[in-house]
């Protein structure tokens, strides 16, 4: 078996895996907690397209959750749009929102584009939560939007009376960003953002227009972001801006991607495969103890990783895996 | 008038604090060019530290300037040699690491809930001989604490200015700030360095713990609070810069105070992010900043 083919099955028996899980899991609430995974994971993925290849560290990620789920559900509420074209225009309005942001911030060093990413977020969140009606948009500021239970949903209103069908559009969605994230890092667009991302002056001296590709990315990684906040909103059918928008949200994307490996493939996937369990167990488990020893936890984590594994978990997990693709192709081989 | 008056000598008073809060990040980020996210997590040890050794010695409040502000000093110092330092380290010589902004809210998220943890999430607020006096000023009153505060924080800035420019240090410092590969082979050791400034940041984030403590409520997430407010005054004033972290701070606690008299709070917090973001696009260097640092 050559290596190209050994990739290539445990990739397919992974997506088997993944596509058979809830055979076995039919708990709702077990079903829940891996659709929030996928969730995470797909949001990390996204995220991973500007914090991850263009070398940046955007930490307002949430505002385009928050902007997906606010359109589609206005759009759902008031004028009876079906949410999957909200999520459409949603992803629509992210974009020209990130390529505002990006115009002004992506000239600007490290430290400040994290500062301006937060203080936007959390001036739109901010914004929201004062707003009560927008014209003839309703917001409902704190409050939140609440999105109607229907009795008879069909596939046409993204509404459904199972967890079931919720957790194969995101995982759908998730391989689709993954896909595309593949496609991308080995394109032209790919190299050129590693590129302006590591060396940005020398990038600029090859000619490179660092600034028009990461706005690319940038519009690309915010479209997909509003996606997710349509299914978050589909799926919960309530949100609220503190919950949905907050910084939170934005740093654990960021943590994750981080955790797992910033600016490659598997990374936000390894990354959300490991935390949002433990957080999930951590806070259910220990939080009746101790408040906050859960997040004590989880920071301690964090500050290991960054000093031991600077790179995150997927450089150790490639390595051996690559030792033990190693092993098993050169036995194949030698029969 | 009078109000708006009462507003503005109240909204300096805060805003004072603010600065105060803003002048150990700036100091960080000038010499290690780090956003320090776990800075108002400092603040708040700052508080607690100063809360308890007030409450349990019963001390006069402004005794604790001089024990609490040394011991912050030296668990900042440990604090970048232990865990910033080698993530530091890893990322080399990248003129910004972002990794270590990751560390840092790391920091942050361990200090806050450890504090939750011991001393769980009510407001606390120590009643001190001072706490309640204040003196009038024609027809405006001014309290007692804030204006100790306001002085304090003027005085802070004004010593930190001094010592980096007459010690040794603090050149040592500057020269790092300006340039890291040539600082390190005047034969600064860099990392001593930022050991340094870490610890004078959280010396900093000591004091303003002790002139708040009259007058502020103490809880595990207080330094949220100071730090939306804090990251928003370092880039008002210029990242670095010891006289534009003051004045910002003065400019952002008018603007809640003159505002707030006007309209509901939480729209000052908007008027706050939307100022901060025309100053980006408009000036990013700040009052006071260099124009190579954005």
């Amino acid at each position: 078996m050559s290596r190209k083919q050994l990739d290539r099955t445990l990739l397919i028996a992974a997506a088997l895996v993944a596509f058979g899980l809830p055979l076995v899991v039919t708990s709702p609430t077990y079903l829940q907690i891996l659709i929030l995974l996928f969730f995470y994971a797909y949001l990390t993925t996204a995220w991973n397209l500007v914090g991850g290849f263009a070398g940046v560290l955007p930490l307002g990620h949430s505002v385009f959750v928050g902007i997906g789920a606010y359109t589609s559900s206005i759009l759902t509420l008031q004028y009876g749009v079906s949410p999957w074209i909200g999520m459409l225009v949603g992803g629509a309005i992210a974009a020209v929102i990130g390529v505002i942001i990006g115009l002004p911030t992506f000239r600007m060093r490290g430290a400040y584009f994290c500062l301006c990413t937060i203080a936007f977020a959390e001036g739109i969140r901010v914004m929201v939560e004062n707003i009560d009606t927008l014209g003839p948009l309703k917001i409902n500021g704190p409050r939140g939007l609440l999105v109607p239970l229907l009795k008879d949903p069909t596939f046409w209103d993204y509404q459904f009376m199972s967890k079931l069908p919720y957790y194969y559009i995101i995982l759908v969605l998730l391989i689709l960003v993954l896909a595309f994230t593949w496609f991308v890092s080995r394109s032209k667009i790919g190299y050129y953002l590693a590129a302006g991302g590591e060396e940005p002056e020398a990038a600029a001296a090859l000619g490179i227009n660092v600034a028009n590709y990461k706005l690319f990315a940038m519009a690309l990684s915010c479209f997909l972001t509003a996606l997710a906040g349509t299914f978050y909103a589909q799926l919960m059918l309530y949100f609220y801006p503190k919950g949905l928008m907050g910084l939170d949200l934005s740093f654990e994307i960021a943590f994750i991607a981080l955790i797992g490996g910033r600016g490659t493939i598997a990374g936000p996937v390894i990354g959300a495969l490991l935390l949002r369990p433990l957080n999930e167990f951590t806070r259910i488990y220990l939080s009746d103890m101790l408040p906050g020893l859960h997040l004590v936890i989880f920071g301690l984590i964090l500050i290991l990783v960054m000093i031991y594994l600077p790179k995150g978990l997927t450089a150790p997990l490639a390595a051996l895996y690559d030792r033990l693709a190693r092993k098993i192709t050169d036995q194949g081989a030698a029969k | 008038m009078t109000a708006v008056i009462q507003a503005t000598l109240n909204g300096a008073m805060m805003g004072a604090m603010y600065g105060l809060t803003a002048l150990g990040l700036t100091l960080i980020f000038g010499v290690m060019k780090v956003v320090n996210f776990a800075h108002g997590s400092l603040l708040m040890v700052g508080m607690f530290s100063a809360y308890w050794l007030i409450r349990l010695t019963g001390i006069h409040p402004y005794l604790a300037l001089v024990i609490v502000p040394p011991v912050l000093f030296v668990f900042g110092y440990y604090l970048q040699d232990v865990v910033i330092k080698p993530v530091f380290k890893a990322e080399g010589q990248v003129r910004e690491p972002l990794t270590v902004i990751i560390v840092t809210t790391g920091v942050w998220y361990v200090l806050d809930n450890l504090a939750l943890m011991l001393f769980g999430a009510e407001y606390r607020t120590v009643r001190t001989a001072i706490s309640n006096k204040s003196f009038a000023l024609g027809e405006f009153i001014i309290s007692i604490p804030k204006f100790s505060g306001f002085v304090v924080a003027v005085a802070t800035a004004v010593g930190l200015a001094l010592f980096m420019r007459k010690t040794k240090t603090g050149k040592a410092l500057r020269a790092t700030s300006l340039d890291r590969e040539a600082a390190n082979l005047m034969g600064i050791n860099q990392y001593r360095i930022y050991n340094i400034a870490f610890g004078l940041g959280t010396a900093i984030a000591g004091i303003a713990g002790c002139v708040l403590i009259p007058f502020y409520y103490v809880y595990p997430s207080v330094g949220v609070v100071f730090d939306i407010r804090a990251f928003i005054i370092v880039v008002l004033g210029g990242l670095g810069s010891i006289p534009g972290a003051l004045l910002g701070g003065l400019v952002i606690g008018l603007i809640e105070s003159v505002f707030s008299q006007f309209m509901a709070s939480t729209w000052t917090e908007a008027i706050i992010y939307a100022i901060f973001l025309i100053i980006l696009f408009v000036k990013p260097s700040g009052f006071f900043g260099h124009k190579q640092d954005w």
